[in-house]
């Protein structure tokens, strides 16, 4: 059980809001973690920090026992993140854009594993990405964030805009990378997901963790989703409560 | 088949290559039929033809003043633009790495602004060769100037002090920030006057409308998407957008008259005009298109309103009237729209 990230009390700051405060948590190899809160709660904001789109403005970032707090290349070169799929350019068919990022299609297959057929990549590369549907431009920024072959990875969101089976596919995929070894951290919103797939994660509520989630808990709340669900929902009120 | 075939492989100018190849792919989609790109052709044939007379008709001082303006203005655009594109990279691209390293940084800096002295240079040289030594280092100036100043103000837009540059765009689209740009502009003729003399001040006078023109008429495409899903009329848009503007033009150009005389009136009045002429296109556009696509038609219509000015003025408000009665039909249609 090796910590590979390992946050203590970092905080982040946003157009002059301290959107994320004084936070720890600690992410093992191998390993699913999962982020949930409710819209505005600092998950987006602490993953680009972790990922080094964003300063962190206090704390420590220790990855691999190297302190990264102020190294923000160092933590962009370790992570690979999915950027927003809004922001893909509509000029670039799916190929295109994932030879940039990750080189040649070929050899960039082996490190996309399991999720080159459960992204339906094949379909996409000849597609503009202005044609492209949500699912279908959010199915190419997953892709990304694997295509140089990082073996952490940052996603935000990954499910949404997807189908219920291709959610279902990436979910599986996913975890079969996990279980090989990847280090995986999601934002989600769906506690169904946290529940069966993540290993151990954090609830954010106004930018402090309300909530640790262990993997004794989450192991129980796989067996219970739905009482799971409920104290998870009673917890993000209480949190957000004026 | 691989994309970048023959091209070399390695992180080292990845960004570079990024942006080249979206650039690379819209213009080939703009230009997909041969009759665009012979349009496009006569059309640039047209604009070098009429700036290499207008130029030639000048006399040197003039003509230098003008261009060494005009690349002024050209570099102030692409280095904020430029500062833009690396800050999108380092937020919200998929090459972040790539954008947040200093070498890598200055490779894709200079990359692009090499291309627009090439650029520039190759248009000096068919238009009036002399002029090189006026255009090129009002460029670098107007290039480093644009990028200091763009990154600047978005440095905090990770870090918290985005509201900066957020209440400078606001604050200039106040209708103070008119009043001040014009007493900024009548202070700095009455000063430049002990030391420059007829031609060279009006162009002077043209320099300074110009940039403040362009201040004080900046256009938040955002903001004027929201505005049109929310239900305003273009013409409710432009008017509050054009406040700040119009008092200047309404301050500076009167005062000029009296204090200077009627070619400084008509050269702030005329720049005034054109620099609300292309605020207006440019709201009218981004309720039709998105920024980078509407950026790319108000371009190429500003070429042509240019070209008309220059070789068939009389038609000039004909050839305008027209262009914005269509953008105005185009955008009605836009209010309430979710596109």
């Amino acid at each position: 059980m090796n910590p590979i990230i390992d946050l203590t009390a970092v905080s982040i700051d946003r157009s002059g809001e301290r959107v994320v405060r004084y936070v720890d948590l600690t992410a093992i190899e191998g390993s699913w973690f999962g982020l949930i809160g409710a819209n505005g709660s600092g998950k987006t904001s602490l993953l680009r920090a972790l990922a080094g789109r964003l300063p962190f403005a206090s704390g420590s970032c220790r990855i691999d026992g190297v302190e990264m707090i102020a190294d923000r290349l160092a933590r962009a070169t370790h992570f690979g993140f999915s950027p927003p799929a809004d922001t893909l350019p509509d000029g670039l068919r799916g190929r295109e854009v994932l030879e940039l990022v990750g080189g040649d299609i070929e050899t960039m297959w082996p490190r996309l594993g399991p999720l080159r057929e459960a992204l339906g990549l094949d379909a996409l590369l000849d597609r503009w990405i202005g044609d492209c549907s949500a699912g279908m431009r959010q199915r190419i920024t997953v892709a990304l964030a694997f295509a140089q072959g990082h073996t952490r990875v940052i996603l935000d969101e990954p499910f949404n805009w997807l189908d219920p089976v291709a959610a279902f596919d990436l979910r599986q995929a996913l975890r079969a990378m996990v279980n090989n070894g990847l280090t995986l951290m999601t934002a989600l919103h769906d506690l169904g997901t946290l529940a069966v797939a993540c290993d151990s994660g954090i609830m954010l509520a106004g930018g402090n963790v309300a909530m640790g989630l262990d993997s004794r808990l989450l192991e129980t709340a796989a067996q219970d989703p739905q009482a799971f669900e409920r104290q998870t929902i009673d917890r993000l009120r209480a949190a957000s409560a004026p | 088949m691989s994309l970048i075939a023959g091209e070399r492989a390695g992180p080292a100018a990845r960004l570079f290559r990024y942006d080249r190849r979206i650039a690379a792919n819209v213009a080939r989609a703009t230009f997909s039929g041969w009759h665009d790109r012979l349009i496009a052709a006569t059309m640039l044939l047209f604009a070098l033809a009429a700036a290499r007379s207008w130029l030639l008709d000048r006399t040197w001082p003039i003509a230098a003043w003008t261009i060494f303006g005009a690349g002024v203005m050209i570099g102030l655009t692409a280095g904020r633009r430029i500062a833009v594109r690396l800050a999108f990279h380092t937020f919200d691209g998929p090459l972040a790495a790539d954008a947040l390293c200093p070498a890598l940084r200055k490779r894709y800096l200079i990359a692009w602004f090499a291309i627009g002295l090439t650029l520039l240079a190759i248009f000096t040289v068919i238009a009036r060769p002399s002029l090189l030594i006026a255009i090129l280092p009002g460029y670098l100036i107007g290039s480093v100037v644009g990028h200091v100043t763009g990154s600047l103000s978005l440095a905090g837009f990770g870090a918290g002090k985005a509201g900066l540059g957020r209440m400078l765009r606001s604050w200039i689209q106040r209708p103070g920030a008119g009043i001040v740009a014009a007493a900024i502009l009548l202070l700095s003729l009455a000063f430049a006057a002990q030391y420059l003399r007829g031609d060279a001040l009006v162009v002077v006078a043209g320099i300074e409308t110009a940039l403040s023109g362009l201040a004080l008429t900046i256009v938040d495409d955002g903001s004027v998407r929201f505005q049109t899903i929310a239900g305003r009329g273009a013409w409710h848009i432009i008017g509050r957008q054009a406040r700040g503007a119009m008092l200047f033009v309404g301050i500076a150009t009167p005062v000029c008259a009296v204090a200077f005389g009627p070619a400084f009136a008509a050269v702030v009045a005329a720049t005034s005009i054109g620099a609300l002429l292309l605020m207006v296109l440019r709201t009218l556009a981004y309720r039709i298109h998105g920024k980078g696509f509407a950026d790319f038609i108000v371009s190429i219509l500003t070429g042509l309103l240019i070209l008309t000015a220059f070789s068939m003025p009389i038609l000039l408000p004909f050839v305008g009237i027209a262009i914005l009665w269509q953008f105005q039909r185009r955008s009605a249609a836009r209010t309430w729209l979710l596109a």
